[in-house]
This record gives C-alpha cells, sequence and structure tokens, in this order.
C-alpha cells in the first residue's frame, strides 16, 4: 500500500485530503453496495432460514453433524478435492517450469492452448469425457484394438472418471496461478548456482524448487477450495456411492424441498470455503492484483 | 546428468499434459460435425445436421437469445461498477483495501450451490426469479471481480502525466478521466467484460434455480437435455458455445493488439 501512496498522491494539501477520501468512496459505492445487496444479504438470509425452517433451533446442525450421510459425504467430498488438487498440482508444475523457462513465440504458443480449455463451459468438458471413457468410448476401444484388454475396463461412475474430468478443468487456473509464482522467482540465483558449479538438475533441485514452494502451496489452497463446490462433474461422471456436498445440497434444496437442511449444509460448506480463502490471503494477499503489496 | 535428455522429458510430458488439456475441447467439436445419430469418437462422417437441428429448434434459438441477452447484461452492470471500483483500488490510499479486495473476489470462491439457494431464497419474495434481469444482477457479483482485475491492470500501467498534462492545459479532471485515460485503458475494460460474459454464459447453478422453468439459457437447456437425451445436438450446441467464446477471445486478442499499438 504505501508503493502506491508512492507515485499516486498529490502533494499533500489540506484541501486535497478531504477529497481524497470523499472520491475513493463515491467510486466503491456502487459496486460494494451491489455486492452487498444481490450476495451478502442473501447469504445472510440463508443462515438465517437454517434456524427459521426448523422452529428455530439447530436440528438442521444436528443433522448435519450426527447423521451418517453427512459424515460420508464430507469425507468424500474433501478426499475428492484433496486428491485432484495434488493431482492438477503435479501436471502443472512441468508446464508452468517450461512457460517460466521458454520466451517468446513458444511461451505465446503453450499460453494459448493452457487457454482454450479454460474458455470451453465445464459442462462441457465433463460431457466430453462421458463419450471417451464409455464401454464403447475412445479409450477402451484403443485398449482393445491394441489386445492389453479383451472385455471394456469400466472407466465411467467412479472416482477415476471423476478426478479425471476434475483434473481437466483445474489444470488451467493451477498452471496461471503456478507460473505467475514462478515469474516472481529470481532467475538470477539460478545462474549463481550453476556458475558455483551445480548442475542444471541441481540447480533447480536445490534453488529453484524450495523457491517456488510457497506458490505451490498458494496454488493448492485456492484450487482445493475450487474443487469443494463441483457439481457438474461428479454428478454426470460419478457413481451415486460417491456423492460430494454440492449434490447432496441440490437434492435438499430442489427434489426434498427441504430449504431449511439445504442451507444449513450451505452454510458449513460457505464457512469451510471461506476460511480456508481468508488463509490464502494472509499469506498470499489477494490485493497483489492491483498492486497492493508488489506494485 | 544429460541436460539434452532432460529437456527431451520434460518436452515431452508437457506435450502429454496439453493434449489432455485440449482432447475433450476437440472431441466435442469433432462429434457436433458428426453424421451419425450416436455420440461416437471418431465420428463415422461429416455432416451439419445436428446445427441445422438447433436452428431449427424454436427451444434452442431461444436459449441461445437468453444466454446472449444474459452475458450483456452481466457485463453492462459487472463494467458499470467494476470500472470505478478499480480507479479507487489503483489510484487512492483507501483504509481496510486488503478487506475490501476480499469482499470484491470472495464470489470467486464462493462454492457455486451455496450462491445459488441464497440467491434463490432471496429472489423468491422479491419476484427476481425467472428473471433474466434478476439473474444478470447476481451473475454481476462475480463477473465484477474480472472487469476489476483487467482494468487495475491496464491503469496500473499507464502514465498518469498524461492526464495531468491534459488538467494543467485547462481540462477539468473528470473531463480529463474521460477524454485521456479510459481511452488507453479501454482494451483493458473490454477483455474484463468478456471475461464477464464468458463467466455468466457458462454458469449453470444459480441459473438452474433462478431460470429453470421457462425461458431456459444455453447452459441449462444443455444440462437438462444431457440427463434425458443423447444425441449430437448436445454437442453441436457445445459447439455454438466453443465458437462463442473463441469469438470473444478474438476480442480480446484484437484489444490487446490495438492497446500494444497505442503504447508504442
Amino acid at each position: 500500500m504505501t508503493a502506491i501512496a508512492g507515485h499516486t498522491t498529490a502533494p499533500p494539501r489540506m484541501a486535497a485530503s478531504s477529497r481524497q477520501r470523499i472520491i475513493p468512496a463515491l467510486l466503491l459505492m456502487p459496486c460494494l453496495a451491489w455486492i452487498s445487496f444481490f450476495f451478502l444479504l442473501p447469504l445472510a438470509l440463508m443462515c438465517w432460514r437454517s434456524f427459521a425452517a426448523k422452529g428455530y433451533s439447530f436440528a438442521a446442525y444436528t443433522v448435519l453433524f450426527t447423521s451418517p450421510l453427512y459424515t460420508k459425504v464430507m469425507l468424500t467430498t474433501v478426499k475428492t478435492a484433496s486428491i485432484a488438487t495434488v493431482i492438477a498440482l503435479i501436471l502443472a508444475y512441468p508446464v508452468a517450469y517450461v512457460l517460466t523457462i521458454s520466451g517468446g513465440f513458444r511461451r505465446a504458443l503453450i499460453l494459448t492452448f493452457v487457454f482454450i480449455p479454460y474458455w470451453v463451459d465445464i459442462i462441457v468438458r465433463t460431457f466430453s469425457w462421458l463419450i471417451l471413457l464409455g464401454d464403447n468410448g475412445l479409450i477402451n476401444k484403443l485398449l482393445m484394438a491394441t489386445g492389453i484388454v479383451h472385455t471394456p475396463l469400466e472407466l465411467l461412475y467412479n472416482s477415476f472418471s471423476v478426478l479425471i474430468a476434475m483434473v481437466q478443468i483445474l489444470l488451467p487456473l493451477t498452471i496461471i496461478i503456478l507460473f505467475g509464482a514462478m515469474l516472481r522467482i529470481d532467475r538470477t540465483l539460478i545462474a549463481a548456482a550453476k556458475i558455483h558449479g551445480a548442475g542444471s538438475w541441481q540447480a533447480f533441485r536445490t534453488v529453484f524448487f524450495p523457491l517456488s514452494l510457497p506458490g505451490v502451496y498458494g496454488a493448492g489452497l485456492l484450487v482445493f477450495v475450487l474443487s469443494l463446490g463441483f457439481y457438474v462433474t461428479p454428478a454426470l461422471l460419478g457413481s451415486p456411492r460417491q456423492t460430494m456436498i454440492a449434490q447432496t445440497i441440490m437434492v435438499e434444496a430442489s427434489e426434498l424441498l427441504d430449504w431449511g437442511q439445504a442451507s444449513a449444509a450451505g452454510l458449513v460448506l460457505l464457512i469451510i470455503t471461506t476460511l480456508i480463502a481468508a488463509i490464502y490471503n494472509r499469506y498470499f494477499s489477494l490485493d497483489r492484483l492491483w498492486g497492493g503489496s508488489d506494485a | 546428468m544429460n541436460a539434452n535428455a532432460d529437456r527431451l522429458i520434460l518436452g515431452t510430458a508437457v506435450a502429454a499434459i496439453i493434449l489432455y488439456l485440449i482432447f475433450p475441447v476437440i472431441v466435442v467439436l469433432a462429434i457436433s460435425f458428426s453424421s451419425g445419430n450416436f455420440l461416437n469418437f471418431p465420428p463415422p462422417g461429416f455432416s451439419l445436421r445436428w446445427y441445422r437441428a438447433i436452428a431449427g429448434d424454436p427451444e434452442w434459438v431461444s436459449a441461445f437469445i437468453v444466454t446472449l441477452k444474459l452475458g450483456g447484461l452481466t457485463a453492462l452492470f459487472a463494467t458499470l461498477l467494476g470500472v470505478p471500483a478499480a480507479f479507487a483500488l489503483v489510484r487512492y490510499i483507501i483504509p481496510a483495501k486488503a478487506l475490501l479486495s476480499a469482499l470484491i473476489l470472495c464470489a470467486l470462491v464462493t462454492p457455486p450451490i451455496v450462491t445459488a439457494i441464497s440467491t434463490y431464497l432471496f429472489f423468491v419474495p422479491l419476484g427476481l426469479d425467472n428473471s433474466i434481469v434478476g439473474l444478470a444482477c447476481a451473475h454481476a457479483v462475480s463477473g465484477m471481480p474480472f472487469v476489476v482485475i483487467n482494468t487495475a491492470a491496464s491503469l496500473r500501467g499507464t502514465d498518469r502525466n498524461l492526464e495531468r498534462a491534459a488538467i494543467i492545459h485547462g481540462a477539468h479532471p473528470l473531463w480529463a478521466v474521460v477524454r485521456v485515460t479510459l481511452p488507453i485503458i479501454a482494451p483493458g475494460i473490454v477483455i474484463g467484460a468478456v471475461l464477464a460474459f464468458v463467466h455468466s454464459a457458462h454458469e449453470l447453478l444459480i441459473a438452474t434455480f433462478v431460470l429453470g422453468g421457462v425461458g431456459k439459457p444455453v447452459t441449462v437447456k444443455i444440462w437438462s437435455d444431457m440427463q434425458a437425451t443423447s444425441d449430437p445436438t448436445i454437442a453441436a450446441a457445445s459447439a455454438i458455445l466453443i465458437g462463442l467464446a473463441i469469438l470473444t477471445l478474438a476480442t480480446v486478442v484484437s484489444a490487446q493488439a490495438l492497446a500494444r499499438r497505442r503504447s508504442t
């Protein structure tokens, strides 16, 4: 924030200083009012609803924390989200690294490929795996044609199909975050290690990789938060035995019409994701986006 | 360790990962041009019959019109709200800036199902359910961060002295912003607006609750048809969405090119 003060404020004058307070307030007012009315107020009402719908009691929450169904669903959700996050990080790392060390045309080309799926609807990308992984799908056809298997493998409606689609959806964002973090690493340190006799693998392992770890943790937190809320992918490609929390909330709301229970489960999910996002914000401050901390 | 072998392994790995990223997109595009009746990849032959089916089906046509209206309104709201906010965040010292930033961005990390049920419960008593404008108001909340981020990035990259020069030469400060700074940062604003549009066109859950009955947007129609039928119409509708995305991507790229030409 001090960096901003350095290059934006006019010389301190009394008249200017009160204007310095009013103008930004006027500029931010519509946006904040909008967010409060169309986002925060509905969330507050949902919170109230979770108590009111059950005769002003914690009944909905008692169900949440005691029923074996919700325990199982929460465990599945956390497990699936964790595995998807780890795989996405492992796959994104080499791509982000290559983006960092290559320049010009090659970097632009890879970035284009990374961004193409980002512009394609999640439903569409999920749907594509439904076609590829089916009994008559391309993967099974290839496996049978090459004689690796003789009967089609059951690739759909299990955690494999959910994970393969989830990771594909999460990858572009993971790559972009990691790439951003790697760009901030001072590359002269690697050159210095090489001058002092390190091989390129050793320079990577002892200098670049440790320096990139904070970026990996940051990307991991953000991607994990997003994977907790996945709905389309597990609903289309998963088995009913591995339901994730967003699907359960959807069923409570749209099929059972139990808005109190749906609201309570939604609120618990909201608290969990907000806490993780707050941890992210604490260590990888979000306002860096508008040059808050490193302009 | 051999440096060339390292590079080869790394290159192969990256190529494989990129193939994994774009293959699903290729599959859907290929099937949309299929001449067959089923969702087979590779398709048996080429035809445009599924595109004709969409163009001839009033339900699909209306779904696309709803999506265009919805995305347009979302982009408009997000831009009108986001651009002033970006000016405030980049140019002024604001108390609790970190908290404000988090507030603007938090819609992006909130699970969509939570936003969906809370918005629906809020909209029903207000009579905003089944309303395109209402849904656009909700979509604008999560579309706004895209506008704020991109506008802020362009704003930080501009030379404020141009604006100061206009003021010294007698322009009103507000006029100087409108005539000097806004044209310079316009490409950033356009990118943000386009991203807000795409965000709205892809959003499923809030849309299902608010516009799930009559007048469905494309994503909701694709999703509900997917449960019932399995012919390549869905793939063709998806491909049109991809086409829309590519069109908007082209807009972004040309906006960036324009920006670069202006700045040199």
